[in-house]
């Protein structure tokens, strides 16, 4: 079994190593009957090696070598990281090699562990240079009439990796620093989480004297938190060198006002010179180690946030299920998205998420589909005079 | 409020939109036709606040609380009345602008008005004023002082969430007392308050001078939302931190403000009740009553194991009362996908060995989780369910742990149905007295808490008022 794990790992990383977007329309079929014969072999090596998944497929009277197609598998809830988290454990093998937390915002907090960093790192560098345009930034493109330098200095409105080590987004920032960060960039926040509003002012200052386009990392709470107290310390802004962009990702957790994103997005195009179609979401959760991303950078646009759609790597699946069948709804219904991420060779690879989705058509047949995140709340149901999990949790917070 | 502002006219698209006659006739044109519609538009806010604040005031004293008690009761008896067409209206409207199944609407009709009589409410008002003359004049209190209440002079009652039924009842609490009451329905409660309205205005031109019923989208009320919260003397928020936090905000600084804040309900059977049929039956419906949406609707049972049936036993049997009481009402709307999330996480954790089953989910329209305890862990504090009648059951050797798993919640905890036998249920209830439950009741009357409850603890009639106190000119003996 050990041995099956490890013929997976590597079959893996070389798909995830085999480029970004730029893969050839024979190859693309390829790349397809490959990616569904892994998603196959892996939700049965998970089967077999994950004693908790086993037992979920016999309580539903599933045998898994009788299953021949990946989406005839039970999902894993996401929820299930917080009880039992999934992980299969490598004979005579370490502790993981990351154990990553998280942020808790409907409950206790859940944990994953990540038993091989190879596979993380492998799914999240050619997204990110794809979407975050690091990919072009390498090659020294010319992008929208500027020319760019080729290095990029990336800031995160984030506290260092190695004081939030069970963070999985400082540790994403960290291998973006490290990766493409020309020297004069890193983390803004302390410790603690403190903004010191000087301190980021100076460094963007910096990487506009250096002519260096930058890419902002921050959680969507932290740029409005980062704006309001620009505004009240009445720093009025800056304009970036072009070429710059930002990564928002994540929601606001209850910790700061909520704005809705084209508030956000032109406030921050205002503030920095950024244009909204260069500010892309990343969506992404801790129980699974590859990410989503809107893909304007590439397509170059549309500005305005709440009519773009998320794409992921080849390696990932995304279905919106009905909740009542956990069959996949009829195109542009809203259900629950469940995501196939084969990175997650070691933990659970098909998950069914707590977040409400749609799936949405590329702007032209030979755009790929993707799908747009509603939220949690089901929205139409009445919630009376009871609490909702969502205020429940504010409340007790 | 400045006196331009306040000159506008209400706004066209009030719904509902109960005023005082008097200012809809002097407003309307002398064509019938037209009346309907300029009702409302050239009513100023002013004007309207104006009219509650003064006719209003003197037209509610005039009645003497007496006389309103039996006027307020005979407007409330009609939605019992199976041929009145306000009850007839009431049942027609009520499944689909509150998301209620025909069945559900029908027992919440009789629910609410059960405690709309004559004899409720009178002991409504004898619960929170065992002297009520102290309504109409001074009466004798302690050490030779005389008491009496003063209603405020505008009383502004924001509904919120979607419970039907409580705006009504807001609305004949701020009557009873004698307070010119300005009800701003919440979006899924507007039926009955409107039905109400109309059935008092048809009681009583008294009454109709000191009552209107004037809805617009929180936060979305413009000068009327802002005039009326700044102008009144006393104001009843129901609903969630931030419709209670809006609220506040417009009121005066000084003002009293009653909050009705949501609240979570729970059960709890000993186990010498495990072995009662009847107590699941009464369980399961207290479950469902309208959608398990209210404050007093039960999220999690307790059962303490060593009875005739075992924790677990007991869920199934919960499970079959659900079954059964969806067969006869069904559920009208469900959180399937928060129900979906729940249920899928309850397989997971019985795949990790836990004892953990499931019943019913998001197609069944009901669901029972039951959570087993795991050996070598302390038991798990109160959680709620995503409601849709979805209810968690969790094993309790000893209810005096309820002290500690209630205690991170104590402030949103209301309402406990404990079941068994004397003295455990007492002793219980003492226990859950100091964990911040506030009313101990049964599955049976869980969802429907009587008119003279002490609504979050504290009586809802005394809450409106002010006490004037006249203290004898002569007091003999020390100070």
């Amino acid at each position: 079994m050990e041995s099956e794990g490890a013929h997976l790992r590597d079959r893996l990383l070389e798909l995830m190593g085999g480029g970004g977007a730029e893969v050839q329309a024979e190859a693309e079929a390829e790349v397809e009957a490959e990616v569904e014969a892994l998603a196959l072999g892996i939700l049965r090596y998970q089967a077999r090696a994950n004693p908790v998944y086993g037992t979920l497929l016999r309580n539903r009277g599933l045998d898994p070598e009788a299953l021949d197609h990946w989406t005839r598998f039970p999902p894993v809830p996401a929820r299930a990281f917080r009880d039992a988290s999934p992980y299969i454990e490598g004979v005579g093998a370490g502790p993981p090699e990351a154990v990553f937390h998280t942020s808790g915002t409907t409950g206790a907090p859940g944990v994953h562990r990540v038993r091989d960093l190879s596979l993380y790192h492998g799914s999240l560098l050619p997204p990110a240079r794809r979407h975050l345009g690091l990919h072009e930034l390498a090659a020294g493109r010319e992008r929208g009439g500027a020319k760019e330098s080729g290095t990029t200095r990336v800031l995160a409105l984030l506290p260092p990796p190695d004081v939030h080590p069970t963070s999985s987004l400082a540790h994403m920032a960290g291998v973006l620093v490290r990766r493409f960060d020309d020297g004069g960039g890193g983390f803004l926040l302390s410790a603690d989480w403190h903004l010191d509003v000087a301190a980021v002012a100076e460094a963007l200052a910096r990487a506009r004297a250096d002519g260096v386009p930058v890419l902002l990392l921050a959680t969507a709470f932290a740029l409005v938190h980062w704006l309001d107290l620009s505004r009240a310390e009445e720093w009025t802004g800056i304009r970036l060198p072009p070429g710059s962009r930002i990564m928002e990702t994540g929601g606001y957790k209850g910790r700061s006002r909520e704005v809705e994103r084209p508030v956000l997005y032109h406030a921050l195009s205002a503030t920095l010179g950024v244009p909204p179609e260069r500010i892309v979401n990343e969506y992404g959760m801790t129980e699974m180690l590859s990410q989503f991303y809107e893909p304007v950078l590439e397509e170059g646009g549309p500005s305005d946030p709440s009519i773009r759609r998320h794409l992921g790597p080849r390696w990932v699946r995304t279905r919106v299920l009905d909740p009542v069948t956990l069959e996949p709804v009829p195109q542009g219904q809203p259900g629950l998205l469940c995501h196939l991420d084969l990175a997650n060779l070691y933990s659970a690879a098909l998950l069914l998420t707590e977040d409400l989705g749609v799936a949405v058509p590329g702007p032209t047949p030979r755009h790929a589909p993707g799908f747009r995140v509603l939220g949690r709340g089901p929205g139409a149901i009445p919630r009376g005079c009871s609490l909702s999990l969502e205020d429940w949790m504010r409340a007790t917070r | 409020m400045t006196a331009q502002s306040a000159s506008l006219p209400l706004p066209e698209d009030l719904v509902p939109c109960i005023l005082p006659p008097e200012l809809v006739a002097r407003a309307s044109t002398p064509e019938p036709a037209e009346a309907a519609a300029v009702e409302g538009r050239a009513v100023t806010v002013a004007r309207l606040l104006d009219h509650l604040a003064g006719p209003g005031v003197e037209a509610l004293r005039s009645l003497g609380f007496r006389t309103r008690l039996q006027l307020l009761a005979r407007a409330g008896e009609r939605f019992l009345d199976p041929e009145d067409p306000l009850r007839l209206e009431a049942l027609e409207r009520l499944p689909e602008e509150s998301g209620l199944s025909p069945r559900g609407a029908l027992e919440l009709v009789d629910g609410m008005a059960r405690d709309w009589t004559l004899d409720r409410l009178a002991t409504a008002l004898r619960s929170d004023f065992p002297d009520p003359d102290v309504l109409d004049g001074f009466r004798p209190g302690v050490r030779g002082d005389r008491l009496r209440v003063v209603p405020p002079r505008l009383l502004v009652q924001v509904g919120a969430g979607n419970v039907p039924g409580t705006g009504a009842t807001a609305l004949l609490r701020g009557l009873l007392v004698g307070a010119p009451t300005l009800l701003k329905p919440g979006a899924g409660d507007r039926v009955l308050p409107e039905l109400l309205a109309r059935a008092l205005q048809a009681e009583s031109e008294a009454l109709a001078r000191g009552l209107a019923v004037v809805g617009w989208r929180g936060g979305e009320g413009g000068e009327l939302e802002r005039s009326a919260l700044r102008r009144a003397d006393r104001v009843v928020v129901y609903g969630g931190e931030e419709a209670v936090a809006a609220a506040r905000a417009l009121t005066g600084p000084l003002t009293p403000v009653v909050v009705y804040g949501p609240r979570v309900s729970f059960g709890l059977v000993l186990a010498d009740a495990t072995s009662a049929d009847g107590v699941l039956d009464d369980a399961a419906a207290a479950v469902s009553a309208y959608e398990q949406r209210g404050c007093v609707s039960p999220h999690l049972v307790w059962v303490q194991p060593g009875g005739t049936r075992s924790p677990k036993a007991w869920a199934e049997a919960l499970a079959s009362a659900l079954a059964h009481h969806a067969g006869t009402m069904p559920s009208a709307s469900a959180p399937v996908h928060e129900m979906r999330v729940l249920r899928e996480a309850a397989e997971f954790r019985a795949a990790a060995g836990g004892g953990d089953r499931v019943w019913g989910g998001p197609g069944a329209g009901w669901m029972v989780l039951f959570e087993d305890e795991v050996k070598g862990q302390p038991l798990r504090p109160f959680e709620p369910s995503c409601l849709g009648r979805t209810v968690r059951v969790r094993p309790l050797p000893d209810p005096a742990e309820l002290a500690s798993l209630l205690a991170p919640v104590r402030h949103l905890i209301q309402s406990a149905a404990v079941e068994g036998a004397e003295p455990g249920r007492t002793t219980t209830a003492l226990l859950l007295a100091q964990a911040g439950v506030t009313r101990v009741t049964t599955f049976r009357d869980q969802p429907w808490p009587p008119s003279w409850w002490r609504h979050d603890g504290q009586g809802p009639l005394a809450a409106l008022v002010q006490w004037v106190t006249l203290e004898p000119a002569d007091r003999a003996g020390p100070k």
